[in-house]
């Protein structure tokens, strides 16, 4: 043992161990500091990370959101003057409805028509509006007016009437959420086939069936679909891809907006793809079926106000009346549909939109008395001319009789 | 979102469903077939089809009460009257309307057979 004591490299070791075990602390220490260090710094270099791609999105967003903007307020100026031409088509239409221009009048309705159309969809991708009707409308003159919209319509069948309308509000989307997916269904299709487009209650509200025959979508192609149809993700200008697509996510705004679904993973019988649009009750209204009544009702109105001025014959009222018609005409144009709204409460109101669809209910109402006051008015004229031309002949006896 | 904000159309719109749709896209009828005097009833035995479209069952009504021309047809129905004129001639075709050709106007009488008749009238009474 003492031989031990007296070795030095003993000592040695004694005095070595604490040293080596300092220097064995100190170095796990600086190591666990260094580590700390690298975890600070990992957070640091993440944070920054994070602050960057939030400045990219950031910078992104503001540029999409300007893209947006810049988009919005064009489209609006072409949506406008595409409305303020389809009315000046129409007037032309209603001018020169007899001459073989007609024709071309009728191409040009058609492609301001597809026109109006494509600035909708990219008003819709820029969070712009519609443009809202004043009218609910029959669902069977919606899905029309969709079919309107796109290039080759001849292609579709509507294969089924509804009792049902649109609610004002979503007749404009609807239609060109239809629209869409008609134009989706020609353009996917062979020229020759046919679209059919079929109405269905259900349930929860109306389907509207869409089926065409053509080459159908593969199972990526439908979840790519149903992704931008359920509208979860916000639409963006910038990643429509190239050539862009409208279609499938202007369907996912609108029915996100205005709470309606479509679907388009199912195939339709024809071996393509079966578009379904679900409209719930919310957005429905009904037409009603007996109203022939009120709709003579509302024509007769007018007529009473009308006729005395005429009865009456005297040349100043009669005078007061020719100057001072076209300003109360074009009044009780605008009225009518309000007036027969109010008469009988809703049932007029949707019954014309349902039968006479095109026509507006002022249009056949408001001439007639016209025609027919200035028809009373010549009569009666003539009437009281021929009394006091009776009257001055007094040699005509047997008229002479007559007359007082 | 809220739908209520949206600003109703700036100017007045023109009608939903337009006319090529209604004629869907077919050419517009000869006119040697139907002129604005063509006189329009409904037929006698109107054929069992399918529902029609709107527009011809007001055509349909409007042509119940009597003959009209085409020329009222289209003033009532607010239609182009070319546009009238393909939907008449379907309806024609499909037997639920009745086609009449115009009454032609009275012929003027030659002015020889006039003065034959002067002159019939002067050596008789004159």
């Amino acid at each position: 043992m003492t031989q031990y004591l007296q070795d030095p490299a003993l000592w040695a070791l004694v005095a070595g161990t604490p040293v080596a075990a300092t220097a064995i602390i100190r170095g796990r220490k600086k190591i666990s500091e260094l580590r700390k260090e690298k975890l600070e710094l990992k957070q640091h270099y993440a944070q920054l990370e994070e602050h960057y791609a939030e400045a990219v999105e950031e910078a992104k967003d503001r540029a999409e959101e300007a893209t947006k903007n810049t988009l919005k307020a064009a489209m609006r100026t072409l949506q406008g003057l595409a409305s303020e031409q389809q009315l000046t088509i129409s007037k032309l239409q209603e001018t020169y409805g007899e001459h073989r221009i007609l024709q071309d009048l009728l191409d040009i309705d058609h492609m301001n028509s597809q026109f109006a159309r494509r600035a909708q969809s990219i008003a819709v991708l820029c969070d712009g509006w519609l443009g809202r009707r004043r009218n609910d409308a029959s669902l069977y003159d919606v899905v029309r007016s969709a079919k309107g919209r796109i290039r080759h319509f001849t292609r579709v069948e509507i294969r089924s009437q509804s009792n049902f309308a649109i609610v004002s509000r979503a007749v404009e989307p609807v239609a060109l959420v239809l629209a869409e997916l008609l134009d989706n269904a020609t353009s996917y299709s062979a020229p020759e086939t046919v679209i059919e487009i079929n109405i269905r209650p259900v349930p929860k509200g109306v389907c509207i069936v869409v089926d065409d025959a053509g080459v159908g979508m593969n199972e990526e192609e439908k979840a790519r679909a149903g992704q931008l149809l359920s509208g979860g993700n916000a639409a963006s200008v910038s990643s429509l891809g190239n050539p862009p697509q409208f279609g499938f996510t202007v369907i996912g705004v609108l029915a996100a907006r205005y709470g309606f679904t479509v679907s388009v993973d199912s195939t339709s019988p024809y071996g393509g793809v079966r578009a379904v649009v679900l409209l719930p009750d919310e957005l429905l209204t009904s037409l009603h079926e007996p109203e022939e009544a009120p709709a003579v009702a509302a024509a007769s109105t007018p007529l009473p106000p009308e006729n005395p001025p005429g009865q009456q014959g005297a040349p100043l009222p009669g005078r007061h009346r020719a100057t001072a018609p076209p300003p109360s005409f074009g009044d009780s144009g605008a009225d009518a549909p309000a007036a027969s709204e109010t008469t009988a409460g809703g049932l007029p109101k949707r019954r014309r939109r349902g039968a006479i669809s095109i026509v507006p209910p002022a249009a056949e109402s408001t001439p007639t008395p016209a025609r027919d006051s200035a028809r009373t008015a010549s009569a009666m004229g003539a009437f009281q001319r021929g009394t006091q031309s009776g009257r001055r002949s007094t040699q005509a006896s047997s008229e002479g009789h007559e007359v007082p | 979102m809220t739908t209520d904000d949206e600003p109703e159309l700036v100017h007045e719109a023109a009608e939903l469903v337009r006319p090529y749709v209604i004629t869907n896209g077919r050419d517009l009828v000869d006119d040697s077939a139907f002129s604005l005097l063509t006189l329009v009833t409904v037929a006698q035995e109107p054929p069992r089809t399918k529902p029609l479209d709107p527009e011809k069952q007001s055509l349909l009504e409007l042509c119940a009460g009597g003959f009209l021309s085409i020329a009222e047809i289209a003033g009532h129905a607010g239609l182009p009257v070319g546009v009238v004129k393909i939907l008449v001639s379907d309806l024609t075709e499909e037997g639920h309307l009745y086609v009449r050709a115009p009454i032609p106007s009275a012929q003027l009488v030659e002015r020889q057979i006039l003065e034959e008749v002067l002159n019939g009238l002067q050596a008789r009474f004159g």
